[in-house]
């Protein structure tokens, strides 16, 4: 541990080059800064993502046959789904859930004909769980509880059927062994401006899925948590409370794709981060080592006074400690001021969504917002402290190994 | 560090230094053997490139020998590591360059102290670095960065600096070099008083005049060789004018 006086000497050798040192606060500072911003914007985009996801249907957590996740047979039903309801209800960090089951079929008007994923819900929980509902724009109703022989259709699917409010489809659903036929009364069409969201909208209540398909239960517990970090707890818990024959699985394996594209955006800009941050290394790196040089006389004389390398090491890396912490103010001032921008006033993506926000039925935000949080304190200073500290190691240990007797050399 | 037996302090045997410059091989020690006792005020002299701040870098463990043998305070330099020249620079030797070489950034107080701290000296510090600069006269100047002080204050500066620790031996290297005649007289005078009431052995590396006048033994290298090695008869203020 090095002493007082080593200490004001490292201190004060920061005042040598005021310009120098700034600057290097500064370069660290705003290098850092980047590389929060993009953590914010990466942070942001992963929780918006995640978020949409799951607002859309899938939950961040879905309880559902064991067979679903390899066969996505729309027919299979959960086993003792009530039980199953039960520890859904006592999950603890459970923000909402919505039980569904489905059916494929097809659909007829007149002689036009499209076929459907039906999907039987409960109307109550669907409206306050599901933003496609909440965000798009209804004509007539939604379904009302227990509601028999309504449906909601899509904006696309109406259209390619050429149906309007009231029309009555003829929905013919593969059941348990058999073809099943019902009509049902189109009561509201949704529009969520997404025209591939809207061909796959075809919502009938769930006792009428029973009916018709005479398959009885729920296909589905879609289960949406406070927040995506209670994720795995969760898992753990209700897969320990499961009825036999039943499993859980994550929105990731609901949408797999879109489970890649986050991970491979957040390594992209992990990566984007990583390459400022190594700049900002070598940038401070490149002026410690200029600094060590010249001051190649002073480092002979400590060693020429029996200082060790070890202690010479610790005394640059005190300056580098230093430059980290000044840095680290300039990255949170920096830093914070435009991840605070982004988190509050976000950015607007329409113009790059090409007016469709749906994608693989789920239904994203135009606006894009960062994360701000008191993280960005601690990421800050492990940042610039990480990266001064590790961008001066090699000039540290330069200095460390200057020859005493050819660096104070004058005659002889 | 351990006593030596004769009151020896360095012992030379047959040592040489080689330089390797690209492919060029400048030998600036060729066999010197000596022997340096306790108490010693001793000059180095010679001409630019005799080897004299390389004779003193070697004594100073800073650089190692070639070929030979040099022990200092009975240790074989060549076989201690690194670590142990460095204990033996802190704890034993002291070092005063003809370019002062202080700290910069600390004052004249800091610049002494440090030895102290390094040598793990927490008790008495500051009063001891007080004492050390009130024996070269610069307590007036305790709180003044070298830079406010001039060339001579520097030097004692730094002559306070090496004998801190109370070292058995000062290497002084080119000491007055950049001193006029007023400031190396009085830097002169307190070095012999240091060594004739504390016993501290001092071997300067100088051409200078001023210096030869007040040691009582004096080398002469010449062309990386010993040429002669006088030892006079008594220390008397005579050698001095």
């Amino acid at each position: 541990m090095p002493g007082t006086i080593a200490l004001k000497y490292a201190a004060r050798s920061m005042t040598r080059h005021t310009r120098r040192t700034i600057l290097s606060m500064v370069g660290t500072g705003v290098g850092c800064a980047m590389a929060l911003v993009t953590l914010s914007w990466m942070g942001g985009a992963t929780e918006m993502q995640v978020r949409a996801v799951a607002e859309s249907g899938a939950g961040h957590l879905r309880m559902v046959h064991q067979d679903w996740p390899d066969t996505q047979e729309p027919t299979l039903r959960l086993v003792d789904w009530e039980r199953a309801l039960a520890a859904v209800q006592a999950l603890p960090n459970m923000n909402k859930y919505t039980m569904r089951a489905h059916a494929t079929g097809l659909l007829a008007f007149g002689n036009r004909t499209a076929p459907a994923q039906i999907t039987g819900v409960t109307p109550e929980r669907e409206l306050t769980s599901n933003r496609i509902l909440q965000r798009g724009a209804l004509e007539g109703r939604y379904l009302e509880k227990d509601e028999r022989g309504a449906v909601v259709v899509g904006r696309t699917l109406a259209r390619r059927l050429d149906v309007q409010i009231d029309d009555a489809l003829y929905a013919t659903l593969s059941g348990k062994d058999d073809i099943h036929s019902a009509m049902l009364y189109i009561v509201g069409i949704l529009d969520t401006g997404s025209e591939d969201l809207d061909l796959g909208i075809c919502h009938i209540t769930l006792k009428d899925i029973e009916d018709i398909t005479g398959i009885p239960g729920v296909g589905e517990i879609s289960i949406l948590l406070d927040d995506e970090q209670y994720m795995k707890a969760a898992e753990t818990r209700l897969a320990a409370n499961l009825p036999p024959d039943n499993t859980v699985i994550t929105w990731r394996e609901v949408h797999p794709a879109l489970a890649a594209n986050v991970d491979s955006d957040t390594a992209f800009m992990r990566l984007m981060a990583g390459i400022v941050i190594l700049v900002v290394a070598l940038g401070i790196m490149s002026a410690q080592l200029t600094a060590v040089l010249e001051r190649r006389a002073e480092f002979a004389m400590l060693s020429a006074l029996g200082m060790k390398s070890r202690q010479i090491i610790s005394m640059v890396m005190i300056e580098a400690v230093i430059i980290g912490l000044g840095g680290a103010m300039v990255a949170l001032v920096v830093g914070g001021s435009c991840a605070y921008y982004l988190a509050t006033r976000g950015m607007d993506l329409t113009s790059f969504m090409d007016d469709d926000l749906g994608f693989a039925d789920v239904l994203f935000d135009p606006h894009l917002y960062g994360s701000f949080g008191a993280w960005l304190v601690s990421y800050a200073l492990i940042i610039a402290m990480a990266t001064t500290i590790c961008a001066t190691l090699y000039p540290a240990w330069k200095a460390a190994q200057v020859m005493p007797a050819d660096a104070l050399r004058t005659t002889g | 560090m351990e006593a030596t037996t004769n009151g020896i302090l360095v012992k030379a045997q047959a040592v040489t230094k080689v330089y390797h410059t690209d492919e060029v091989a400048t030998h600036a020690l060729r066999g010197v053997s000596t022997e340096i006792t306790a108490g010693e005020f001793l000059a180095v002299v010679g001409p630019s490139g005799s080897g004299k701040t390389t004779l003193l870098n070697l004594i100073g463990a800073l650089d190692a020998v070639t070929e030979g043998r040099l022990e200092v305070m009975g240790k074989d330099v060549a076989t201690m590591s690194k670590r142990q020249r460095a204990d033996m620079r802190l704890h034993s030797l002291g070092f005063v360059f003809q370019a002062y070489n202080l700290f910069p950034v600390l004052t004249a107080q800091e610049n002494v102290e440090f030895v102290l701290e390094l040598q793990g000296i927490s008790e008495r510090r500051s009063e001891r670095a007080r004492e050390a600069l009130d024996q070269l006269g610069l307590l007036e100047f305790a709180d003044r960065r070298p830079t406010q002080m001039s060339g001579g204050q520097q030097q004692r500066v730094a002559v306070a600096r090496a004998i801190a620790s109370r070292p058995r031996l000062v290497l002084a290297d080119e000491p007055s070099a950049n001193l006029d005649g007023e400031n190396a007289r009085i830097l002169l005078d307190m070095m012999h008083d240091l060594n004739v009431r504390e016993g501290i052995t001092f071997i300067f590396s100088t051409h200078d005049p001023r210096v030869i006048a007040y040691a009582r033994r004096v080398i002469t290298l010449v062309d990386g060789r010993i040429d002669t090695d006088v030892v006079k008869k008594q220390d008397t203020d005579v050698n001095k004018e």
